[in-house]
């Protein structure tokens, strides 16, 4: 059994270990044959990581590149720049931004 | 001014648009009777047995908190209560009603939309759980629905669909702006439409029809307030893309009305994500 991530899931893979969900309710179960798409689909809710059956090879290092600060600044401000002259919008902004910028630091 | 296209006669001549399942109507109507056991009404969800299974699947599912716990509808239903379970079928046969792929549409991701369209419905539920309403199962149908307008033109009218979607992307405005410019009619509008066909309750209705302008909404005004806000926080959040890349304003008098100028926004933000997370088992049914 291999760990991969979710984005290397290709088609015909089997999963080795079941997927579970937040408060541990199995979303795929051990045996399921994977596709690629349903490997978006578990990147859409979250999940980064399944275990397929087969050997066991060297991965790169998982997800090196975590977003700066800077650029987490600048991707929200392009989302906001037409509202952001709104002072509940601003608000909003320095919401998500603080938000965003302290689950990433964890 | 350019002369705007008109895409509403052509969506008021669809012939093919999706329907309910008729255990609906029979619900609604056993429901009304307040001498209506929950067998009786576990006996009308079991005559359509696929939607039968996917309420049992949902009932299960870690959303409604009981996980693999409930094996029968009318167990669900003592369990759960009738209204409750009522939401349940009215979703599953919403996902059921669109079930299936149009299409291809260059620059649109169906899967992302759906994604958008759960996460705003978790979202909805989210800040009506935070600011103390009754009203938090319905909010959640509310916000999954609230874009059904865009998949109807999706389904029916993909080309115009296309170029809306271009309009946004190459002028970096909402989808909803490019639908203001270009056609005689909204998602909004066509929403409520199929909204109003679907004789869905009055609350889900104009959530549908009046999410991007919430002030001309003039009754059940609490839902289309969460769902307008429900939208823009899921956008900001990147949950999903229903079709642009861009935040509507916040209609700050909704804001201000729901108590969430001064409410703890981290906390709302934490909700939100845990609602979502919970809510993983409804892409199963897309």
């Amino acid at each position: 059994m291999k760990k991969i991530s979710a984005e290397k899931i290709e088609d015909g893979m089997v999963l080795g270990r079941d997927v579970c969900g937040a408060s541990g309710s199995i979303l795929l179960s051990k045996g399921s044959s994977l596709s690629q798409s349903m490997g978006r689909r578990l990147i859409n809710w979250g999940i980064s990581f399944v275990y397929v059956e087969g050997e066991e090879v060297h991965e790169q290092e998982e997800n090196s590149a975590t977003t700066s600060p800077e650029e987490l600044r600048s991707q929200l401000m392009e989302k906001f720049s037409n509202t952001i002259n709104n002072p509940i919008m601003k608000k909003l902004f320095v919401a998500v931004y603080q938000y965003k910028l302290q689950k990433s630091s964890k | 001014m350019s002369a705007r296209k008109s895409l509403k006669s052509k969506l008021e001549n669809i012939s093919n648009l999706p329907t309910l399942p008729t255990v609906i109507d029979r619900i609604t109507k056993l429901l009304q009777n307040p001498k209506t056991s929950a067998e009786e009404i576990g006996k009308a969800i079991t005559t359509d047995q696929a939607l039968a299974s996917k309420v049992l699947k949902l009932v299960n599912s870690a959303f409604y908190g009981f996980p693999g716990k409930i094996s029968t509808i009318t167990h669900a239903i003592v369990i759960l209560g009738f209204a409750t379970v009522k939401n349940i079928v009215l979703t599953a046969s919403i996902f059921d009603a669109f079930r299936g792929k149009g299409k291809n549409v260059t620059g649109f991701d169906l899967e992302q939309f759906w994604f958008h369209s759960i996460a705003c419905g978790a979202a909805s539920q989210s800040i009506a759980k935070h600011i103390g309403s009754t009203e938090k199962e319905e909010c959640f149908i509310a916000g999954l629905i609230h874009d059904i307008g865009k998949l109807i033109i999706y389904r029916n009218l993909p080309e115009d669909f296309e170029s809306l979607l271009k309009h946004s992307k190459d002028n970096s405005v909402l989808f909803y702006q490019s639908e203001t410019e270009l056609f005689d009619i909204t998602h909004q509008e066509a929403g409520g439409m199929l909204a109003e066909k679907w004789n869905l309750p009055k609350n889900l209705r104009n959530a549908v029809l009046y999410h991007h302008t919430p002030s001309q909404n003039r009754d059940y005004y609490l839902t289309t307030a969460i769902v307008h806000c429900a939208d823009i926080i899921v956008r900001a959040f990147d949950y999903g893309n229903g079709g642009d890349n861009r935040i509507p304003c916040i209609n700050e008098n909704v804001w201000k009305n729901l108590g969430l100028d001064d409410t703890n926004l981290a906390a709302l933000f934490e909700s939100i994500e845990d609602e979502i997370k919970k809510a993983t088992v409804f892409i199963q049914l897309t």
